[in-house]
């Protein structure tokens, strides 16, 4: 097994037992890089001397004793929209052509503190504004879209360029990315992860998080980044309350993804979890109380830019922007109101049970340039509404969300559980997430 | 409900400050007129005394 291959806990393993250096497992990452990158296009920018230099300083501190904890020595990647001082924060946009940050970000800062090596910077759809990606190919099959807006960092991880990743999701952006390229992807607690150096699509539903090759990766990164304790992740459901929701997240749901779900939701039954139906609360509402908030939010982060530079937006980010000047503050003041209502409606349906495990998308990942889906009942959905619509729940309530690859379909797509809990329940989610993932092979060759 | 125009449209973002290119009212205010269906399901619910949600609730911070 070449040392990318490695999960990022057997690559922190063998770092810490002296069996591979650093250094051995950057040129690995860098060597694999070279080959699957210029057919996936996963990184915005490459950061490789600068990732020698402190994979080297890495293993000269390993050596001297000096082992900072579980992420010294691992090649990591960042969204492009996270600040690395001295790098450009690029949001995959030409808007910010000669951008170069001027102070890390508090996660950055705090992965760096943890001695991870910098691989790169990651796509996404531009200043993670969409679901697409579309600069950067699904890594199963190059004709399909990798996801977004966290697609980059989804497919690094997944092509084994990265042994870990960090998305940002708004409706979804670390989830459906993560899903559709068959790895782990958590979304956590609202506020938990620090936003700070982290250029904003809509302040109150961003979160910053993990993409991981398997859910005890993603239990290494958490604390990095939260500064909290390690979650123990022994898959132990015994007596775990899951709750399977009767209506909402598996109407307009591909019949092969709802099969996959749950026979993974069964696996939990007979890992000894009880399952509980639950009826989810104001599901009318979601679309309109997600694009109420968001919308002007964008809108308002970008006012000066679409005054000075519109044209250098891509066409369907431009015309969001624009059109969010003309949402009334009355029509924001009330998807705020309602979010207030929804978020109580959850709390007390969670109140129910311990987990909620639901699908993470409805759909497998989409050939490139598709834009509806059709379902049965003959409703068509665009696909991007339909890949945030049972993520957006997690971004309006604030709860963590977690999805975990849990098999394919027929063509060899990957298919993502979503586990969803009350309110800082991360370790609980970790739990039942590690007793029911299926991790996928790395891909992209 | 009616729709908005593309003049109005433009007159809509002249207001807030954004000068909008003629070959773009009509996508702006087609668009415009999609959100709003979207976000206008919301005047159904009676808030009575809801106040909006605010950052300072939320569980990580508490």
């Amino acid at each position: 097994m070449r040392p990318h291959e490695l999960t990022l806990a057997a690559a922190s393993r063998a770092v810490g037992a002296r069996e591979l250096s650093p250094v051995e497992l950057l040129d690995s990452v860098l060597t694999r890089l070279e080959e699957v990158e210029p057919r996936l296009n996963a990184y915005v920018t490459v950061t490789a001397d600068r990732a020698r230099a402190a994979a080297r300083q890495a293993e000269r501190d390993i050596a001297a004793g000096t082992l900072r904890g579980p992420l010294h020595g691992m090649p990591m990647a960042l969204k492009d929209m996270v600040d690395v001082a001295g790098l450009p924060t690029s949001g995959s946009s030409r808007v910010r052509a000669g951008h170069r940050a001027d102070a890390d970000s508090a996660v950055a800062a705090r992965l760096t503190g943890a001695g991870a090596v910098l691989v790169g910077k990651t796509h996404t759809h531009e200043f993670a504004y969409g679901l697409i990606t579309p600069q950067t190919a699904n890594v199963r099959d190059a004709g399909r879209i990798a996801g977004g807006s966290s697609g980059g960092s989804a497919v690094a991880v997944a092509a084994g360029t990265a042994a870990f990743a960090l998305g940002t999701d708004t409706g979804g952006s670390i989830r459906v990315p993560a899903a559709l390229n068959g790895v782990v992807g958590l979304k956590p607690t609202y506020d938990l992860v620090p936003r700070d150096g982290v250029v904003p699509l809509s302040w109150s539903l961003d979160h910053v998080g993990p993409l991981t090759r398997t859910v005890e990766d993603a239990a290494l990164v958490l604390p990095a980044l939260t500064g909290g304790e390690p979650s123990a992740v022994d898959g132990d459901v015994a007596g775990l309350r899951v709750g399977v929701p009767r209506n909402y997240y598996f109407d307009h749901v591909d019949p092969e993804v709802e099969t996959v779900v749950r026979r993974a939701i069964e696996r939990l039954e007979s890992l000894g979890a009880r399952l509980v139906e639950v009826e989810i609360p104001m599901t009318r509402y979601v679309q309109a109380v997600q694009w109420g908030l968001m919308v002007p939010e964008a809108t308002a982060y970008h006012e000066r830019t679409l005054r000075t530079a519109p044209e250098l937006y891509a066409a369907d980010v431009r015309v969001l922007l624009e059109a969010g000047e003309l949402l009334s503050a009355g029509d924001h003041l009330r998807a705020r109101r309602a979010r207030t209502l929804l978020r109580r409606e959850w709390l007390r349906m969670l109140e129910q049970v311990d987990v909620i495990a639901a699908p993470a998308v409805p759909m497998t990942a989409v050939p490139a340039g598709q834009e509806t889906v059709t379902w049965p009942d003959g409703t068509t959905e665009s696909v991007s509404d339909a890949y945030v619509r049972l993520s957006a729940p997690a971004n309006i309530t604030g709860v963590p969300a977690l999805t975990v690859p849990v098999g394919t379909d027929r063509a060899g797509l990957p298919i993502g559980l979503q586990l969803l809990g009350r309110p800082l329940a991360e370790s609980l989610l970790l739990r039942a997430g590690r007793a029911c993932e299926r991790p996928l092979t790395l891909a992209g060759s | 409900m009616s729709s908005l125009t593309p003049g109005e449209a433009a007159r809509w973002a002249a207001r807030a400050g954004l000068s909008l290119p003629n070959d773009r009212h009509a996508v702006v205010a087609a668009t415009a007129d999609h959100i709003h269906s979207v976000v206008s399901v919301l005047r159904e619910l009676d808030l009575g005394d809801t106040a909006p949600f605010h950052a300072g609730e939320t569980d990580a911070t508490a």
